[in-house]
């Protein structure tokens, strides 16, 4: 297992079925492969795209294991769809244990801070419009559909290269233009037929200043898309994350005091069922939509909804195990109260030892108190993923890791975590940074302490409660 | 709204402070859901439950009688777990009202949800 800033790579022999459960990822690829990002500093563009070929030329026999792998895979589920084949062997579904498949999870998420990226911020900024599908010369190709079971007519393939940039080399090209690149150098090494419209094979390759990874989607829908949220306010994988992130155990009293259309509790009341969860909100209208939601979800009688003002929890004092929620970060929802205020709030509800996972906006991580002024980018970096991804991956049932790095993100800096309390007797625990798409935020873990604070806690603590 | 989430509200009107516990609550719709019966879920949940508030939202609903206090080793009294686990979870106030027992504040249940809601004088702060 490695990460690199939005993505996960690991090495598994789960099947598909077990895979589709992933919670914390966006979309699952299997990997062709990866490199080093090109670089943009020559200004003969002819020179890049011959390299960009060169991924195809170069090593051939990955891409064509990888397709073997996809097909294989694909097989395997489609057997499993035809109910007891022969009856011969009901066991045989576990997959071929001696292939060790790379897959590309893109975990959107877990964000890993790698340390000095310098060119971690401009790939966020140009993250916005490049989702355009690399064009490529439409061929029609009738007779090319199916994979026969053979599997050895790789000639026969009809694909689509779909093309993301950004950094320095989305400045330079067009995803356009580098979708061609390679969709022509396939052409013309494996003999492989393009066609837009309803490819039997998609290949995906995002390019960037950090790296160039080239893998084929596992899922035409992401795994993001739930089956069991209708509508999503927030990103179904950021809720999930949350959730497991609050250590969620049977019994307990769930609230999320500004839960929207109820994403963060859908997720949590799926993966944990035997819980109280009662979401909240001022308007009447999220909470019609939460309820549709929960309706949909068929957990209507998991989750109980209430009208109720963050700051004005009409909850006694220290009732509440666990408080998760997404804080509106002002833009589409206007936060009428100070953070702060709502802060405190959640403070006073919350039992001793209760947990509180937020997902705050950039702006609010900061007046918080935020990791620290200085490097406002050190909030944990690997050392933070790890139980994450590990949580993930534990919903199948081996995993095989064979990849490793040699990248520098070993080191965690968890060490001025603890120096900043924002309230009383909150204490910081965790903060991830995510990414949004446009936008970043931080998931921020906080555990109330007991009256008697431990010895060796900052005195600060005990500040207005 | 169930009755397990009544017993958690309390009202929250400028000044009234902890006495603002139980709401006092009258229904006019109310329905019964069914809901899968987990045992250990319910068992976890009767320390949690402020049971006088209990006894008398069922009272006023017209519910099974409940016993004054849950008794010693109810976790293995099936029989038990199963009144409470309808009480709880199952009734659920469609439409009504909670009245907060020290200011006489009402709150309207629409739907299955309480609008805990202050207009600006009754807030706390």
């Amino acid at each position: 297992v490695e990460y690199i800033s939005g993505k996960v790579f690991f090495t598994t022999c789960s099947d598909l079925n077990m895979l589709k459960k992933l919670k914390s990822a966006e979309r699952l690829f299997l990997l062709i492969t990866k490199r080093l990002p090109f670089t943009v500093s020559s200004p003969s563009k002819g020179k890049i795209l011959s390299e960009m070929q060169r991924l195809v030329n170069d090593d051939p026999g990955s891409w064509l294991e990888a397709v073997s792998h996809w097909k294989s895979l694909l097989e395997h589920d489609a057997k499993k769809d035809r109910p007891a084949e022969g009856g011969a062997n009901p066991r045989k579904r576990k997959v071929e244990d001696e292939v060790i498949v790379a897959k590309k999870s893109k975990v959107e998420e877990m964000q890993v801070l790698e340390e000095n990226h310098g060119a971690w911020e401009p790939e966020k900024h140009a993250e916005g419009p490049q989702k355009q599908r690399g064009s490529i010369t439409r061929t029609e190709s009738p007779q090319a559909k199916g994979f026969h079971s053979g599997g050895e007519k790789v000639g026969d393939l009809t694909f689509r290269v779909s093309c993301r940039c950004s950094g320095a080399v989305g400045k330079a090209f067009p995803a356009q233009e580098v979708g061609r690149v390679l969709g022509i150098a396939l052409m013309k090494q494996f003999g492989w037929q393009a066609d837009l419209r309803n490819p039997g094979l998609e290949i995906f390759m995002h390019l960037n200043d950090i790296y160039s990874v080239v893998g084929i989607p596992m899922f035409r829908v992401p795994l993001a898309s739930r089956t069991y949220i209708r509508t999503a306010g927030l990103r179904s994988t950021i809720a999930w994350a949350m959730a497991s992130l609050a250590e969620i155990k049977a019994g307990a009293f769930v609230l999320d005091p500004m839960c929207g259309l109820g994403t963060i509790l859908l997720e949590a009341a799926n993966e944990w069922p035997d819980v109280y969860y009662v979401g909240a909100d001022v308007s009447k209208s999220q909470l019609h939509g939460a309820y549709d939601n929960l309706k949909a979800a068929s957990l209507a009688d998991k989750i109980e909804l209430l009208q109720v003002s963050v700051v004005e929890l009409p909850l006694p004092s220290e009732s509440v195990d666990i408080i998760i929620s997404d804080i509106p970060f002002g833009k589409k929802f206007k936060l009428g109260n100070d953070i702060k205020i709502i802060l405190q709030e959640m403070e006073r509800v919350l039992c001793v030892d209760g947990t509180i996972v937020l997902l705050l906006s950039e702006d609010h991580h900061r007046r918080l108190g935020g990791c620290r002024d200085v490097a406002p980018l050190n909030c944990k970096g690997s050392h933070s993923t790890d139980p994450e991804v590990k949580t993930l991956l534990s919903a199948e049932d081996k995993v095989g890791t064979s990849e490793t790095m040699s990248s520098a993100h070993g080191a965690s800096n968890q060490e001025d975590l603890y120096q900043v309390s924002p309230f009383g007797s909150l204490v910081p625990v965790e903060c991830f940074r995510v990414s949004l798409g446009k936008t970043d935020a931080f998931i921020c873990k906080y555990k109330k302490a007991g009256a008697p604070q431990p010895p060796g806690e900052s005195p600060r603590l005990h500040e207005a409660s | 709204m169930k009755l397990l989430t009544h017993n958690l509200l309390s009202s929250h009107v400028r000044g009234v402070g902890t006495r603002g516990f139980p709401l006092r609550l009258q229904a006019t719709e109310v329905r019964v859901n069914p809901v899968e019966f987990n045992p250990e879920f319910v068992a976890r949940m009767i320390p949690k439950v402020e049971w006088a508030a209990l006894v008398e939202a069922a009272n006023t609903l017209h519910l099974a009688e409940i016993p004054t206090e849950p008794a010693e080793g109810y976790e293995h009294d099936e029989a038990f777990l199963r009144k409470m686990h309808h009480v709880l979870l199952e009734v659920d106030v469609l439409e009504g009202t909670l009245q907060c027992p020290e200011s006489g504040r009402l709150f309207p249940i629409t739907r299955g949800i309480p609008n805990m809601l202050l207009n600006e004088e009754e807030t706390e702060t």
